[in-house]
């Protein structure tokens, strides 16, 4: 029956890391969305290593324990071979030297379990086991050194080959306490043959801490300490003293120690610091977030972007590749070891073999629930490792070892247990891990169902730009449905493309580092597919490859020819051109000078944005310049040769819509906290609805850039207009101002009108058709930051011929 | 088309999982109904006194429970008929494949074999155990001193 359980249950592991590893084969081509793919491989060798060995330890366990406990090893395979699939998936060459150190671990595993048949022989020489793995521990502080070459220095290696005693040492310190508390018939709290264990461990706990600056080993050090004499002597009192004294470690930590610092003050506050010192557990956060319930699939989520994904991060790495179905699936297994363990400590034949199990399985308990913990915000990031699962030979070994010896403890076959004084330290101490899993498992829930989408719309998402490198961003379009901004090349590698770079100012760009700006920013929505696509599809998208789906077209107003004519006339001059239709608001040229290349962002984004001369700014809606004499013909209209009061000056700008920011799908400003209107100043835009006005029998119209969508189910949809058209002028009013300015021989009115404030000069020209004008009303304003009548004059005749004779 | 494939195998993949649980969950179910079943048939061995009161009338009683209480009381399963013995006198149970003798704090004491007793003591045939006047000479039955537990369920193994 045992070794039925045993196989059944070896046989679900296998079959889910088979399909894990099938999902990472097949996981480049649910990313590029292609079949023609480059497919993973090599994690194979792995699987088929891991199936081998594991076979091989459970003919052994079956040889040689034929009582033990049927769900240790199937719990524990399982979890190795999981976290060995994640990290072949983060890192090949991690993923071979993990594969071998689960080879290593499995036959030491199988060895062990024929030339050690009993424990005693560890009871016998635990003082040596003791001080050998105190020395070996010690040995890191003078040859100690770091894989990565940064770092604390807890390994001891040598060639290629590292190891870390701190990992075993856990292992080594529960045997001795065991074997210790054991040879001792009654123990009292605070007496002699307590003092020796105790004060080796404040040894080694503060020298842990205090040295290699290793606060996570320290806290498992005094736990594993604290449940082992508690289940010996069965007082709570050793629980006060030692909460008592992990607070002062975690206090000395907090407040001489850089690194504790940092990891409790990112702990308590991280999104003070998302990029700097919590940079780390926010990206895990996101990860998580990123997983929902049935994660991304493995190899199809970006669990890299989280440093140290392959140990400190691994949970992360899982919770985002399998969801939350797949971490409340470790955390139950964790729980399985866990319960078993304490079940085998109760059902031990003598105290050494009890004490032995609960402190291996306080080991495991308390390891996980750090690590766990850490990544999900629970409790401060330590540097520990997940049990069977995190990347390190030390710590796979140990984990093996811990397998091993509950599963010889669990080996009794019906003797007796032992007698057991107090039932109290057993429901304690399973109650408290029970509730520390349950509690990870609530967090890590609650940062994926609650936290989620608040958290993976945050700027400092690297999976929007990941995206966007995978699904085509949809394009703008001119009026014509001649393309301004497009996305090429191939899935994996799309980038943008803006084939009409003196747009830069108004069409902004997508830039995965300085994010986005302009149309590119205010249409992100329809151009990413979030917006305009069915609900359905999003939703399908987002769970099969966890992006939007491909983006959407979006037509503009303007007129790339016409465009193409304005950038030209306007040249190397600082200024702003918009040309509106008075009629239905389109705005069909829109030219701010000086311009950039959005092509060249990732060269230039620096020296642009430091640029005296703003190149970035869309002078059209945001740069505001005094009026001036500007307003002359609509100040006609309203009071014709008489002065106006300031007063009625400013009531009269209110109603041109001037103390007004226009709504736009692009910012615009407005200098509406300017009470003096001989200094208000304005936007070319604002300007062009009051010349509207006047070309158009006094009525404002409500401007419009994003004309249409062009949406997969019904063709392009017309974008709502985003405000009303107002009546700014007197109709009678506003057609005698505008055959008061009528330009002699054309069939258009025009007045310059030039400003200073504050050392600038700026020259307006506004110009728009005169009210028997056949065809669609125009309006025109030009606004050059300079002394410039001649060349405002000329561009507006040009303009205005080449529109009007269209 | 790969990624509905892939959405087909991420939903096997989590029920690979919660089948390792579930099966799990059901041999620990199985584990528990098992381990019911045999220590319901797990039988507590026989227990047989032959009771000589100070009078010197002698009685035999055989049990087969595992608590056996002896005291003045009635109620008791070895009613004592004697002003020495307390109303409940001294208790024997039946753990860890022994007998167990516990002085419940009686007045005149429990003696074993002439020796009074003060924790609970195990028990074997022969021995003689003395509560005021009366004394009960003890007779396990075989089995107990062949194996103090089976090994249940342990050959369907093979």
């Amino acid at each position: 029956m045992n070794d039925q359980t045993q196989s059944r249950l070896l046989r679900w592991a296998a079959l889910f890391l088979f399909l894990q590893s099938v999902i990472l084969t097949l996981s480049p081509a649910v990313r590029e969305r292609a079949w023609d793919v480059d497919y993973r491989l090599s994690h194979w060798i792995g699987f088929l290593a891991w199936g081998a060995l594991t076979f091989l330890a459970h003919r052994a366990a079956i040889k040689y324990l034929p009582d033990r406990d049927p769900y240790l090893l199937p719990a524990a395979m399982l979890l190795s071979g999981w976290g060995m699939l994640t990290i072949w998936r983060l890192d090949e060459t991690f993923g071979i030297r993990q594969s071998i150190w689960v080879g290593v671990s499995i036959l030491a595993f199988i060895l062990a379990l024929r030339f050690l048949p009993n424990l005693t022989i560890l009871r016998r020489y635990k003082y040596i086991i003791l001080s050998g793995g105190l020395l070996i521990t010690a040995l890191t502080l003078i040859f100690g050194t770091n894989p990565l070459g940064f770092g604390p220095r807890l390994w001891l290696g040598c060639c290629g080959v590292y190891f870390q005693p701190s990992e075993p040492l856990k292992i080594l310190l529960v045997i001795y306490l065991s074997a210790y508390l054991a040879d001792r018939a009654s123990i009292k709290l605070f007496s002699f043959p307590l003092l020796v264990p105790t004060l080796a461990l404040t040894g080694v706990a503060l020298l842990l801490l205090l040295v290699q600056r290793d606060l996570g080993t320290a806290s498992i050090f005094i736990c594993i300490f604290t449940v082992i004499i508690f289940i010996a002597t069965g007082k709570r009192r050793i629980l006060l003293s030692s909460t008592f004294f992990l607070s002062l470690v975690l206090l000395l930590g907090y407040f001489f120690i850089d690194i504790i610092h940092v990891r409790v003050t990112g702990w308590l506050n991280p999104w003070d610091d998302p990029t700097g010192n919590s940079y780390q557990i926010v990206q895990s956060l996101l990860a998580v977030a990123n997983g929902g319930t049935i994660g991304r699939g493995l190899g199809i989520g970006s669990p890299l972007l989280v440093p140290v994904a392959i140990s400190d991060f691994i949970f992360t790495a899982i919770a985002e590749e399998t969801g939350l179905a797949g971490t409340l699936g470790l955390i139950a297994t964790i729980w399985l070891i866990l319960a078993r363990g304490l079940i085998i400590s109760l059902r031990a034949s003598d105290r050494f073999r009890r004490y032995l199990a609960a402190g291996v399985a306080t080991y495991l308990g308390v390891q996980s629930l750090l690590i766990i913990g850490g990544n999900v915000r629970m409790l401060p990031l330590t540097g520990v490792t997940l049990p069977f699962v995190s990347y390190g030979g030390s710590s796979l070994l140990t984990s093996f070892i811990a397998l091993f010896l509950l599963l010889v403890i669990s080996d009794t076959d019906d003797e007796e247990p032992a007698e057991l004084h107090d039932p109290k330290p057993y429901t304690f101490l399973a109650g408290m891990l029970a509730l520390g899993l349950a509690l990870s498992a609530l967090t890590t829930a609650w940062w994926t169902i609650v936290r989620g989408p608040d958290l993976l719309t945050r700027t400092d998402n690297p999976r929007r730009s990941i995206a966007d490198r995978f699904v085509p961003r949809g394009k703008l379009v001119d009026k014509n449905n001649l393309p301004i901004n497009v996305t090429e090349g191939k899935s994996g590698t799309y980038t943008r493309v803006y084939l009409y770079p003196e747009l830069g100012p108004i069409t902004g760009y997508t830039h995965p580092v300085y994010g986005q700006a302009g149309l590119e920013a205010s249409l992100d929505a329809y151009l990413r597919g979030l917006q305009g696509n069915p609900a359905s599809m999003i939703l399908w998208h987002q769970l099969i490859y966890g992006t939007p789906p491909s983006g959407l077209d979006v037509r503009l107003s303007l007129d790339l020819s016409l465009q193409t004519t304005a950038n030209q006339l306007l040249g190397g001059h600082r200024g702003a051109i918009l040309l509106i239709n008075a009629d239905t608001g389109e705005i069909l040229v829109m030219a701010s000078h000086p311009t950039y290349d959005p092509n060249k962002l990732s060269e230039e984004g620096e020296a642009l944005a430091q640029n005296p001369h703003s190149p970035l700014l869309n002078r059209a809606t945001l740069g505001l310049y005094p009026i001036g004499t500007a307003t002359l013909p609509m100040v006609r209209a309203r009071f014709g040769e008489d002065q106006p009061t300031d007063e009625e000056l400013r009531a009269y700008y209110g109603k041109l819509g001037l103390y007004n920011s226009p709504v736009l799908n692009i910012p615009t400003a407005s200098d509406a906290g300017n009470e003096d209107p001989q200094t208000l100043r304005a936007s070319p835009l604002q300007m062009s609805l009051a010349a509207a006005a006047l070309s158009h029998r006094g009525v404002a119209p409500a401007p419009r850039i994003a004309t249409a969508v062009n949406t997969p189910e019904q063709g392009w949809v017309v974008l709502p207009v985003l405000s009303q058209p107002f009546e700014a002028i007197q109709p009678r009013a506003a057609d005698e101002a505008a055959l008061a300015f009528i330009q002699p021989g054309r069939p258009y009115w025009s007045h310059v009108g030039q400003a200073s404030l504050d050392k600038t000069i700026v020259t307006w020209l506004l110009a728009g058709t005169l009210p028997d004008w056949k065809g669609a009303p125009l309006a025109l304003v030009i606004a050059l930051e300079e002394n410039n009548i001649p060349l405002a004059n000329y561009i507006g005749e040009n303009l205005l011929d080449t529109v009007l004779n269209q | 088309m790969s990624g509905s494939i892939v959405l087909a195998l991420r939903l096997a993949t989590a029920l690979a999982l919660y089948g390792f649980l579930g099966w799990a969950l059901y041999y620990l179910y199985h584990e528990v109904q098992r381990q019911s079943q045999a220590l319901a048939g797990r039988r507590t061995p026989g227990i047989s006194f032959t009771v000589k009161h100070g009078g010197g009338g002698s009685l035999y009683k055989h049990f087969a429970q595992p608590e056996i209480t002896l005291g003045r009381d009635p109620g008791c399963d070895i009613p004592l008929m004697d002003d020495t013995v307390s109303t409940r006198h001294a208790e024997l149970t039946y753990h860890h494949g022994q007998w167990w003798l516990e002085d419940l704090s009686s007045t005149n004491g429990t003696l074993l074999n002439e020796t009074p007793i003060t924790m609970p003591t195990v028990i074997t045939s022969g021995d003689e155990i003395r509560c005021g006047a009366t004394r009960l000479t003890v007779n396990l039955a075989e089995d107990v001193l062949i194996e103090p537990t089976q090994r249940i369920g342990k050959n369907e193994n093979g």
